[in-house]
């Protein structure tokens, strides 16, 4: 199958500081990947690079083969954290900000994942707790027609009631072909609904690999990650 | 439906099958749950789902209708064979166990006998 995202000698400074390098990557349609690291390896930037945010970098970045950003950005939905919002806004406008900006957000779909996680739209953010946030802002996500959806840390600070909603909605909506690159610092809660693995290190990619082949191994997810990063620190 | 994380899911799903059809809770000739709602029923990918569903067409288990899904097996050799062999899977691991207790073969024959009186 032909890739859906291709990276090739990637490498970002940020004032002269070296924040990624040499970073080769490829991903197919259809997949649920987590891209793993610690806090600070470097995924969040990696991700922006990809969605088309930060621009400075040198190397390729390709989706379908295009590498315009306008072109990437079309087909990409990022997870936005909302800070460009005020804490009084109402869910209701944020939603109609969403559908004036992105031609492709289906406002049925968004109805549909709006009630299978219960979000009321009249909340203003302030409002809202971590997980309710975190389930506005998947929904928001998914309800673009997109090929890519890059979530940045969805699961970090929710409790398990949310993340398991947040979880099931990922499987339940994902469309065939799209694919979902997810990152996280800790694998363990997601590992059974994922293909692949990517690991952040060193300000490269480390690996990347397939979870099912990692379990042949008779190695647990969590463990091979666990591996990875324990690796350095003796 | 936990997994065992050092375990590929699709070998895991295959077996969670086989149990249900072997224990009747899917019965010779009904349309199994979609490959969206096993998925979602165990909190897996849809690949994965669908590698242990193609796995189990190809070993006759399960069947496919052209766009009506996924059929348990009417063979009634078929089924009783899939039974034997969860049986046998589970004796073997009983057997290591009780190996591993320091049990011996001799041994855990009386011992089964005994508690099953």
């Amino acid at each position: 199958m032909s890739n859906l995202l291709e990276i090739e000698n990637l490498t970002y400074r940020k004032n002269l500081k070296v924040i990624l390098k040499d970073i080769n990557l490829n991903l197919k349609h259809g997949k649920i990947v987590a891209l793993l690291g610690e806090n600070g390896a470097g995924k969040t930037t990696l991700m922006r690079i990809i969605a088309g945010i930060n621009k400075n970098f040198r190397g390729m970045v390709a989706i379908d083969g295009v590498q315009s950003v306008a072109d990437r950005k079309r087909v990409i939905s990022f997870s936005d954290s909302l800070s460009g919002f005020k804490e009084s806004t109402k869910v209701a406008k944020i939603i109609n900000f969403y559908e004036y900006l992105y031609d492709d957000f289906d406002k049925n779909k968004f109805k549909q994942l709006q009630k299978f996680m219960r979000l009321n739209e009249n909340l203003r953010l302030s409002e809202m707790s971590k997980g309710m946030r975190e389930k506005l802002i998947i929904a928001l996500t998914f309800s673009r027609q997109a090929e890519l959806y890059l979530l940045d840390e969805p699961f970090s600070g929710i409790d398990a009631m949310a993340r398991k909603k947040i979880i099931s909605s990922i499987i339940l909506w994902k469309a065939d072909e799209a694919t979902i690159l997810i990152s996280d610092h800790f694998v363990n809660e997601i590992a059974s609904m994922l293909d692949e693995v990517v690991v952040v290190k060193d300000k490269t990619i480390y690996c990347h690999k397939s979870t099912e082949e990692i379990r042949e191994n008779n190695q647990s997810i969590e463990e091979f990650y666990e591996n990875i990063y324990g690796e350095g620190d003796e | 439906m936990e997994f065992k994380d050092n375990i590929p899911i699709y070998l895991q799903i295959k077996q969670y099958l086989y149990r249900q059809i072997v224990t009747g809770e899917l019965k010779p000739g009904q349309k199994i749950p979609s490959v969206r709602e096993l998925a979602v029923q165990l909190t897996v990918n849809v690949n994965t789902v669908q590698r242990a569903l193609q796995q189990m067409n190809v070993e006759g288990i399960l069947y496919t209708k052209r766009g009506e899904g996924n059929f348990v097996t009417e063979d009634t050799d078929l089924l009783e064979k899939t039974k034997q062999e969860l049986i046998d899977d589970e004796l073997n691991k009983f057997v290591q166990s009780m190996n591993d207790l320091g049990v011996s073969n001799d041994q855990i024959h009386d011992i089964l006998s005994a508690y099953l009186k």
